[in-house]
């Protein structure tokens, strides 16, 4: 440690690199932490933890028994075991008492991306709620259809202020807070949403994993989704191969009309080292080119005969049934560069998507058993190296590229529902179906403890 | 491949014989153990020999399979395994079937035996005497060569047919009674391939898995030196007990552990 500061001083090392060993150090070393304890009010399994995106100082937790509390846990509130353990005791505490509180459980809860005036829940209660944080009283109401699985906001988000709901309709909704009302509705998953994520390199683009296991990217200025993820479009390796790419052709059928000079762009099945000859295919409808040329919205004709709807170019997404999982998806999380997805699904399987090119890069996650029944909150390192994943009652951390397992975290004594990664202090938050939240830090010697509190004085000598 | 002709269990005393000729100590034998073999460099390679090792079943004729997850266990990097099925699957090498039989089964077929295993139910239905039988050489032509995914959407499957002739519900439905196409339960519109022929062989291993599992549930700290668990014999599933061992530890359910006496097999907790 001391050399790599010598060798940042006389420029040895690049500031950059010298931070990230740091980190990547600390992170090796973490383990449930011995000198920090998080007490937790809740009597209900532990649904959503966030720290906020600002400071990273106040940790969000939402409950199975409608409580949402907030944690300071950069600074104690007070110490025990002679001044080595830190206790956070919850800065305040809403339930069901309140008068504006949510009756049910507490699915989801977020904090404002701008700062932690405000935060959003969303609960079993069909109600997504906006509390202004220093009061703590609603001041927003939005009235669901159905059960609120996940919400979410923007960071990037300079020109809108939009939560973006998923619940057990197959509809997609974003509130506005600037209105107050539900100013979009996103068509085209075919059964629930579990989980709903903002793009972090782009303000405009949303990617929601429904429980038909289809992972869909919307771009909310558009009607319409731009890409859904198939698992069986793969690539091998981190980047798309340069040369192999999908080329415009001609189609046509024997049996059907001809629908020749057309330039469809080819769809997914003839992907990348198959360049054969054209393939007759199913009568494709025209697709909505002014996407680009990487669009390939596959219009099928629906089931029964020849009978064609006539859809918006942009609804053409609706008739694609690829999914991304066997089963539901039931974690999402985009790296914080933006280049690349991760999702979990109910099949127990976690996968690494490229989200430029929309394929599954092939990432084998060692995973056994995922819970499949709630939505699971995953975790990621700045520089996407490691990312945490709850895995029934463990969480396990499996290193980005290889897949491969690092560290198990092994301290709930039931389901582990959602993690947080604090990068700033390299400190793992999460929160099961125990009622606990557990802090995990990298380890330190009890002896350098330097904000450990104030020590009682006491004489040493022996009776 | 040399190994296929020593994977015939009739004539052991032959085989040892063939065995002392031949230089190559990975050619596959039942008196070679699981734990000297138990890990490959390659995914072709572990392919080729599992190929090879495939159990005898009397009564059913069934051509060789691998499951995924028997690779898994096979190759140490997992992910290398996935890229290269991909690349092999891409390749036209084999093909990977869904099964329906755990959350998320795979069985990987070699292309020829695939069509070999097609061949037989095709002359087992000519025997009786069945119509409209052109529609398998249809599939065997179009669908297989162009679909390599799984999975295969009705309209698909009716435009790839309909090629060479006038496909009508009756191609489809003895598709689907061969056993070559099964219907999705998710989705009335899409099938997966199948393999056919192979619905005891399945009942077989989740019987074989549940027996595995169970006797090492019941011991007093659910472990058993692997050495040990490799002569047991399972009463309840006509593949070998190294056919089930790879396949639990590929899965998970099993993990080994290295200890100075051997490889100790136990059931892992999560």
């Amino acid at each position: 440690m001391w050399k790599d500061i010598g060798g940042r001083e006389a420029g040895q090392i690049r500031p950059n690199s010298f931070a990230n060993r740091v980190k990547s150090h600390r992170l090796s070393t973490l383990q449930l932490s011995n000198y920090k304890d998080i007490v937790s009010p809740h009597k209900g399994s532990i649904n959503s933890l966030q720290v906020d995106l600002t400071e990273e100082r106040y940790l969000l937790s939402g409950a199975s028994d409608s409580s949402v509390a907030v944690y300071d846990v950069q600074r104690a509130t007070d110490y025990e075991g002679g001044g080595h353990i830190a206790k956070h005791r919850s800065v305040f505490v809403v339930d069901k008492q309140h008068e504006h509180g949510h009756k049910y459980a507490i699915s989801s809860a977020i904090w404002y991306p701008v700062d932690t005036g405000l935060f959003v829940t969303g609960s079993y209660d069909h109600y997504v709620k906006v509390w202004d944080t220093n009061c703590t009283r609603v001041v927003m109401n939005f009235k669901m259809p159905g059960k609120v699985y996940r919400t979410a906001m923007s960071p990037l988000a300079a020109s809108h202020m939009l939560i973006a709901a998923g619940t057990e309709d197959v509809q997609v909704r974003l509130c506005d807070i600037a209105s107050g009302a539900i100013s979009q509705t996103l068509s085209g998953h075919r059964d629930g949403i579990m989980t709903v994520e903002w793009s972090t390199s782009s303000e405009w683009i949303l990617v929601t994993g429904g429980c038909d296991g289809a992972i869909r990217f919307w771009d909310i200025r558009r009607a319409g989704c731009f890409r859904v993820l198939d698992q069986s479009q793969s690539q091998l390796g981190r980047r798309p191969p340069l040369l192999k790419r999908k080329r415009p052709g001609y189609k046509f059928v024997r049996n059907g009309p001809l629908v020749a000079s057309m330039m469809v762009s080819i769809s997914k099945s003839l992907s990348a080292g198959q360049n054969s000859s054209v393939k007759p295919r199913a009568p494709q409808k025209r697709s909505a080119n002014g996407n680009g040329v990487r669009q390939s919205s596959v219009g099928r004709i629906p089931a029964k005969g020849s009978v064609r709807q006539r859809l918006h170019p942009g609804m053409l997404s609706s008739q694609d049934r690829a999914t991304a999982h066997y089963g539901a998806v039931t974690g999402l999380k985009v790296t914080e560069d933006g280049m690349y997805l991760l999702s979990a699904g109910s099949d127990s399987r976690i996968r690494l998507w490229d989200v430029e090119s929309g394929r599954n890069t092939l990432v084998n996650f060692e995973t056994v058993r995922l819970q499949t029944s709630k939505p699971i909150q995953l975790a990621t390192t700045q520089d996407p190296a490691v990312v945490f994943v709850p895995c029934m009652t463990a969480v396990k951390a499996f290193d980005i590229w290889s897949g491969k397992t690092c560290l198990t975290f092994r301290g709930h004594y039931e389901h582990v529902n959602c993690c947080c990664f604090s990068s700033q202090d390299q400190e793992l938050y999460t929160g099961g179906n125990d009622r606990q939240i557990l802090v995990w830090c990298p380890s330190r010697l009890i002896s350098d403890g330097v904000d450990a509190g104030p020590m009682q004085d006491q004489d040493n000598w022996s009776d | 491949m040399k190994n296929d002709t020593n994977s015939d269990s009739s004539k052991p005393k032959k085989r040892r014989r063939d065995e002392e000729i031949e230089a190559e100590s990975s050619s596959s034998d039942r008196t070679l153990s699981l734990e000297e073999n138990l890990t490959f460099s390659d995914t072709l390679v572990a392919l080729r020999i599992m190929r090879a090792q495939f159990p005898h079943i009397d009564k059913v004729s069934i051509r060789p399979f691998i499951l995924q997850s028997q690779l898994y266990s096979s190759v140490n990097d997992r992910t290398q395994v996935d890229r290269e099925l991909e690349s092999l699957r891409r390749e036209r090498v084999l093909r990977v079937f869904k099964l329906n039989t755990g959350q998320d089964d795979h069985a990987i077929m070699f292309l020829d035996d695939y069509l070999n295993q097609i061949e037989c139910v095709v002359k087992r239905m000519e025997e009786k005497k069945q119509v409209n039988l052109e529609v398998f050489e249809w599939f065997q032509t179009h669908v297989l060569d162009s679909k390599l995914e799984p999975s295969v959407g009705h309209e698909e499957l009716c435009s790839l047919l309909s090629i060479v002739g006038k496909v009508k519900d009756e191609h489809i439905s003895l598709l689907i009674n061969a056993g070559i196409l099964t219907r999705q339960l998710i989705d009335p519109d899409m099938y997966w391939f199948a393999i056919p022929n192979i619905g005891s062989v399945l009942k077989g291993l989740s019987q074989g898995r549940k027996e595995i599992i169970s006797f090492l549930n019941r011991r007093k700290y659910k472990e058993m030196m692997l050495a040990l668990l490799e002569k047991k014999h399972l009463r309840f599933s006509p593949l070998d007990m190294r056919f089930h061992l790879r396949d639990l530890i590929g899965s998970g359910h099993l993990k080994t552990i290295h200890t100075p006496t051997g490889l100790v097999v136990q059931i892992s907790k999560d």
